[in-house]
């Protein structure tokens, strides 16, 4: 305590910091904030009296600053301030609002006839405690610049400070009176004696004080007043660290705090609140004091609690910093990303590239009162055993809102939602199943397939509508669903049997299957090449107890999490531009479709589906506009999905065979002028799965059965 | 050595601060520390208040952090002088009636961390044995410390004492502090509603087991404990019996709105006699618990490494009717630990299940080989997987929030604890909710090592490293890294009873201690995989070439044997991995899997 402030210069700038303090807003009107609230505070129709540091910050940040680390003592001047202010800004006679009013009123006027003996210039009001007489209360609401503290970190250096801290309340008593000043009169004199009570407990006066007992000697009884003390609302709350603050291996931390008067009835349980108070310790009394004397409690002296809605936590609401930044400004920061993705399975890149375009979500569009999701379903099918838990545990972790359930684990009910009878009230309430409840998240499904039938028809309408229509017990409304569906689905027979068409396969209806975006059809075959670079992989995890650090480093959960719901902000357009680049592909699409022996059903749902993966794509970029890159991407999703499918069918060559379907390819190659290059064949071929060694092969069966021809240098192929 | 250690044992709290580095220096120095009286083995009524003792076990929960006063004054009103006072190490203040604390000027506050530590769950018979042995101090018990007990000391009727029988750990008393008590507290005393069963106070993670926990409050940074550490704390002894919650004065409620609640009170401030409270001046974290290992060398571990497995394995092996091959995955299943966690990749579980026990013959089979294998562990629990311990049993830690502490469950367990399940037992009936939660959280627990505590409001998981060895009919209800079907000899099958005599017979005192070292040792080895693995990478293409839909290969399969050969190596005295033990690990994977292809149904 080196420098003493100046209190009584702080006192001053704050008054005139209160009369000066305008703000214009847009139409140019002077807006005198802490002038209209004295008003208000002044014919009692506003209680809180709410000093917003930022303004102070403006004015007078030295100021601002002090009272951040000594908010107690300011809390009491800026009381003061007010209070010597208020007569200045009363401008008519205020009714009295309750028994309390009318007897602050009373004892004023009885002081004042009792001691107008000439001469003595005396306040009348001094003698009464000002807590009894002041109708206001004085809050702080903390910079909108500072960063809250994690519970963890509230210590000893915090006390007597401004902190605002963020949790989850657990608990919180019910409001109750709290006395702040205990009025008694004596049964001998007559004479009222007033206690301030500052803390949680007091000890009443053993005996009068006033001038007549005490010369008289009488030592009358004091009686405690209800109706002459004043009371405050008091409400206690614990609140408890959010889970992603708690370091590994340890147990949430604990904080009490105190609130008083307006700041009380802010929170339930359950709910995530960010509270702003004083940090104090609180010092036993009576019997913990003896046992316990060395110790203080502490807590947090609530100046606003707000509650914080799910959605904007903070760690959403925090902008990405200059690290996180420099980290995403990667090249390919698409395929990163996706790689990122339940980093610990190894490979199949392009369904993690899928679940990413999940999380990020296409663009809803409304034309006309027509509503189109912008959700992307997926799902996820394939033998036992290929990792689809494992996928669909990873996305409901790191989605911010998510429900994760199975097939066979929930009915119908569980899904949708059920009507409640209210044990209290008997009212018939709705409860939200899981579908209402990731409501603008993603829900996870596995084993989509034994699920029961009248359960699945539930699915129907939330995947394409986004809405369930609920018709029970008199109850009939719509709760919007606005969710992404990622199931994942085993084949029915154990394995997925190639002979079989995909809707006997999984046992699904086309209907349920048209409506999901992607279908994948995991497998896993052997391969040398990927064999041995999953086996190095492998080894080097056993060797060196960390992942390759060759491979691109996985980003950090929080980080995808974040970047995630940055890119959401972004509401991509298709450019006109593109319309006929999208139309045509979508029509090539129809005609292999109709062309090839095709497992899936390629409908108008398909088009809308490439629509959203690559509105899905420019928004991971940060784009406002789809270009043709992302289309192209968009469209071979779609195609490699189709492809994970057919790969089987090639597997027991039935049907066409690899030779004839390249021919196929060749052919449309040609198209009319009859010539095509080798490489492009290649190229095409591979694309398409095929190898090229078999790719040579057909060329030379075909060359020999004199369908067509190739040069010398074999580079082109002329049809006869 | 004899004059430092009775300095131990004289060493007051404001001794130790005088000259707090040195005092550290020297604990540190001592060759052991068996003088310094182990609360384990040692009941803790024998001890007088702030004396130097050490406690281990197992960090239970973490309360809020306390602060207290480092620095007070105290103003005498009679003689009218001041004293500089400290709180530090040590739970009241100990001032004088005539005393005051003046709480408004040089107050100097500080933090420190309340730990609730129960003494290790599981902790085996013989371990807690060779430790009581070591570490008993007999002149403790002959201290007359009846003669310094307080007159008013009858008037301290807790509940719950009339009926203990264990009257004489209840009668605590200490010698110095309460000469400076007021009577009068302990008189006002009202302690006729809040009646807390033992049970909840100890809140330890397995039911039915004696168990001793503290309240340990630590003054250094304790961020790198965490929850389930194993840690031996050097502490000074808090007992003073009125930190007792039950004697809390009565509260005006007009008044004095509710800091705590009752129930959270009298649980925070158990009957010190009961928990006592430990002020540590140093907390070690245990690597192990064995007390037959003190000093780990690698090379003679090694060396010794094979001995041990022979003996293990001879043992083993009849045990197990005669089967080598799960005599081999058993022994591998006993040193196995989670040696690497990343992400959500864990390596190095190695969860057993032996199926096809001979229940009809010997319903008793899995408990009888449950007692053997009890005598080689330094930790282990058995749990008989019965619908009824499903329904009622609870698995998982929750957090209570009337009472502000996290709830013991079953599964709280320290690491390296060997979880035998039995499934022999299970019958047909119905799970009810609770039972299906707690078989899905032993299922995640046991491919995750990961146990998820409930916080009510949202679920935290922690990391477990607990084995898990399942015995079932036919193949378990819950996940299993390895399953084997047991394959008994006609031989064996017919002399069990016979075997069990002579195996304990063969498992003399030193071949046990042998083996329970070896199994520890191995834990700690450091084990390295060279550079070249071509063998490994060739094996694993030639798999996957060779699997079908059938029999699949997959990532998962590799990364088994990669453990498998891990402990293999290991077993056989082996930090790195070579070609031999490769072979091995191939050809007993291979048997297994064709054990498990051809599963010829019981022969009993």
């Amino acid at each position: 305590m080196a420098k003493m402030r100046d209190y009584t210069a702080d006192k001053e700038s704050f008054k005139n910091f209160f009369i000066d303090f305008c703000q214009t807003d847009d139409e140019g009107h002077k807006n005198f904030k802490y002038a209209e609230q004295l008003t208000k505070v002044a014919h009692r129709e506003q209680t809180a009296f709410v000093v917003e540091l930022d303004d102070l910050h403006e004015t007078n940040d030295e100021l601002a600053e002090a009272v951040r680390q000594n908010t107690r003592r300011y809390t009491n001047m800026v009381s003061d301030v007010v209070y010597e202010m208020l007569p200045d800004y009363k401008h008519r006679e205020v009714a009295a609002k309750d028994a309390l009013d009318v007897y602050i009123e009373h004892r004023i006027m009885l002081e004042a006839r009792n001691h107008r003996i000439p001469g003595e210039m005396r306040d009348p009001r001094n003698r009464y405690p000002p807590e009894l007489i002041r109708r206001f209360e004085v809050y702080f609401k903390d910079l909108s610049t500072s960063k809250s503290v994690p519970i963890r970190e509230v210590k000893a250096e915090h006390i007597g400070k401004l902190v605002t801290v963020r949790g989850i309340v657990t608990r919180c008593t019910d409001v109750k009176p709290l006395l702040v000043v205990a009025t008694y009169s004596c049964s001998a004199c007559g004479t009222e004696t007033y206690q301030p009570v500052k803390a949680l407990q007091f000890t009443p006066p053993p005996a009068c004080t006033a001038d007549e007992c005490r010369l008289n000697k009488t030592a009358g009884q004091l009686h405690l007043q209800t109706r002459g003390s004043r009371f405050q609302k008091f409400q206690e709350l614990k609140i408890q660290e959010h889970s992603d603050q708690v370091p590994v291996g340890h147990i949430p931390r604990q904080l009490s705090v105190y609130c008083r008067g307006e700041t009380t009835r802010r929170a339930q349980p359950g709910d995530h609140v960010a509270v702003t108070g004083v940090f104090l310790p609180l010092l036993n009394a009576g019997f913990r004091q003896i046992v316990q004397g060395l110790l203080s409690d502490t807590y947090l002296e609530a100046h606003g609690v707000t509650c914080l809605n799910q959605s904007d936590e903070s760690e959403m609401a925090e902008a990405l910093t200059e690290e996180e930044l420099s980290e995403l400004a990667d090249e390919d920061l698409y395929s990163r990303m996706a790689r990122s993705l339940a980093p610990e399975i190894y490979g199949h890149e392009d369904v993690k590239k899928a679940l990413l375009l999940l999380l990020v979500g296409g663009v809803d569009k409304h034309p006309n009162g027509m509503k189109i999701r912008g959700n992307i379903n997926i799902c996820l099918m394939g033998d036992p055993g290929v990792a689809k838990s494992q996928l669909l545990n990873y996305i409901d972790r790191l989605a911010p809102r998510s429900q994760y359930t199975t097939g066979r684990g929930s009915s119908g009910v569980g899904l949708t939602a059920a009507v409640m009878k209210d044990p209290f009230t008997g009212e018939m309430m709705l409860e939200g199943g899981a579908l209402v409840l990731a409501d603008q998240g993603v829900c996870c499904i596995d084993e989509f397939d034994k699920m029961a039938d009248n359960d699945r028809t539930a699915i129907h309408e939330v995947m394409e509508q986004q809405t369930i229509s609920i018709a029970k017990a008199g109850i009939m409304t719509c709760l919007n669903a606005r969710v992404s569906i990622l199931a994942a689905a085993n084949p029915a027979y154990g394995r997925y049997n190639p002979k079989r068409t995909l809707e006997q396969n999984i046992q699904l209806p086309a209907a349920l299957l048209s409506r999901f975006d992607l279908l994948w059809l995991i497998q896993d075959k052997p391969n040398r090449e990927k064999d041995l670079e999953l086996a190095k992989h492998i080894a080097y995890v056993h060797q060196h107890s960390s992942q390759p650090p060759s491979e691109v480093r996985a980003l950090p959960m929080r980080l995808v999490r974040r970047y995630v719901a940055l890119t959401k902000r972004k509401q991509p357009v298709v450019p006109t531009a593109l319309a006929d680049y999208i139309v045509s592909s979508y029509v090539e699409l129809r005609r292999e479709a109709r062309n090839a022996r095709d497992v899936t059903f390629t409908s108008a749902r398909n088009l809308l589906a490439i629509l959203r993966l690559s509105t899905a794509l420019a928004r991971l970029r940060l784009s406002d506009v789809v270009e043709k890159e992302d289309v192209a991407e968009a469209i071979r999703l779609v195609d490699m999905s189709k492809q994970s499918l057919q790969h089987v069918e090639e597997n027991v060559q039935r049907g066409i065979s690899a030779t004839d379907r390249i021919f196929a390819i060749v052919r449309d190659l040609a198209g009319p002028n009859k010539t095509v290059k080798v490489a492009d064949v290649i190229e095409r071929c591979v694309d398409k799965g095929f190898k090229p060694d078999q790719v040579d092969a057909c060329i030379e069966e075909y060359e020999n059965l004199n369908v067509w021809q190739v040069n010398q240098v074999r580079t082109k192929i002329t049809f006869m | 050595m004899h004059d430092t250690m009775s300095d131990f044992e004289n060493v007051t709290p404001d001794l130790w601060m005088a000259n707090e580095v040195i005092w550290k220096d020297r604990l540190l120095k001592l060759p052991n520390w068996y003088q310094i009286p182990l609360i384990n083995s040692n009941a803790s009524h024998n001890l007088p208040d702030s004396t130097l003792v050490r406690f281990r076990g197992m960090i239970q929960d973490m309360h809020n952090p306390e602060f207290y006063f480092e620095q007070f004054e105290v103003y005498n009103i009679i003689t009218k002088e001041t004293k500089r006072k400290t709180g530090k190490f040590r739970d009241t203040a100990h001032i004088l009636e005539n005393e005051k604390i003046n709480y408004t000027e040089n107050l100097k506050s500080a933090q420190r961390q309340t730990m609730v530590v129960v003494s290790l769950p599981g902790l085996n018979e013989w371990a807690q044995q060779l430790e009581d042995r070591k570490n008993h101090l007999k002149h403790l018990e002959q201290q007359p410390n009846t003669s310094k007990r307080l007159s008013n000391s009858t008037k301290l009727k807790r509940s719950y004492d009339e009926a203990d029988e264990d009257s004489d750990a209840m009668e605590v008393v200490d010698n110095e502090t309460v000469t400076s008590k007021e009577p009068k507290t302990i008189e006002s005393v009202n302690n006729t509603t809040n009646v807390v069963s033992r049970e909840h106070l100890l809140n330890f993670p397995l039911p039915d087991v004696p168990s001793k926990s503290c309240i340990v409050k630590i003054y250094d940074d304790s961020d790198n404990l965490k929850l389930n550490d194993m840690i031996e704390v050097v502490g000074f002894l808090s007992v003073d019996p009125s930190l007792s919650g039950e004697f809390q004065n009565q509260k005006n409620p007009l008044l004095e709105p509710d800091i705590e609640n009752e129930v959270e009170t009298i649980t925070h401030n158990p009957p010190p006699s009961l928990v006592p409270r430990l002020h540590a001046v140093y907390v070690k974290k245990l690597e192990h618990c064995n007390p037959l290992v003190n000093n780990f060398d690698q090379g003679t571990v090694l060396k010794e490494a094979n001995m041990a497995r022979e003996h293990l394995l001879k043992a083993l092996t009849e045990l197990l009717l005669g089967d080598g091959l799960a005599a081999e995955y058993l022994i591998c299943h006993l040193i196995a630990c989670v040696y690497l966690r990343q992400d959500a990749l864990t390596l190095g579980q190695f969860c057993l299940n032996l199926s096809n026990v001979p229940m009809k013959k010997y319903p008793k089979y899995a408990q009888q080989l449950y007692d053997v294998i009890k005598q080689f562990v330094t930790k282990s629990y058995y749990l008989p997987l019965t619908i009824d311990n499903m329904n009622t049993l609870t698995l998982l830690p929750k957090k209570d929030y009337e009472c502000n502490r996290l709830t013991s469950g079953v599964l709280q367990l320290s690491k390296n604890t060997h979880l035998v399940i039995d499934e022999t037992r299970m019958e047909q009936g119905r799970l009810d909710a609770a039972g299906v939660g707690n078989v899905t959280a032993l299922a995640n627990m046991i491919t995750t090592q990961k146990v998820e505590y409930d916080f009510k409001y949202y679920k935290m998981e922690f990391d477990s490293d607990i084995s898990v060895f399942i015995l079932s009919e036919g193949k378990s209800l819950l996940p299993s890294d390895y399953h084997l079907p047991l394959r008994p000899e006609e031989s064996s099958l017919e002399i069990f009873d016979a075997i069990v005599e002579a195996a304990t017979y063969y498992l003399k005192e030193e071949i046990m201690n042998v083996i329970r070292s070896y199994l520890t040792n191995i834990k700690l080895v450091k084990y390295t995989i060279s550079e070249d693995l071509q063998f490994v990478e060739e094996d694993f293409i030639e798999m996957r070439s060779k699997s079908d839909s059938e029999n699949p290969v997959t990532a998962d399969d590799l990364h088994r044997l990669l453990v498998l050969a891990r402990l293999v190596s290991l077993s056989r005295g082996f930090d790195t991995l070579n070609k031999e033990c490769w072979d091995i690990t191939k050809k007993m994977e291979a048997e297994r899997l064709q054990r498990l292809k051809n599963r010829i149904a019981s022969t009993l």
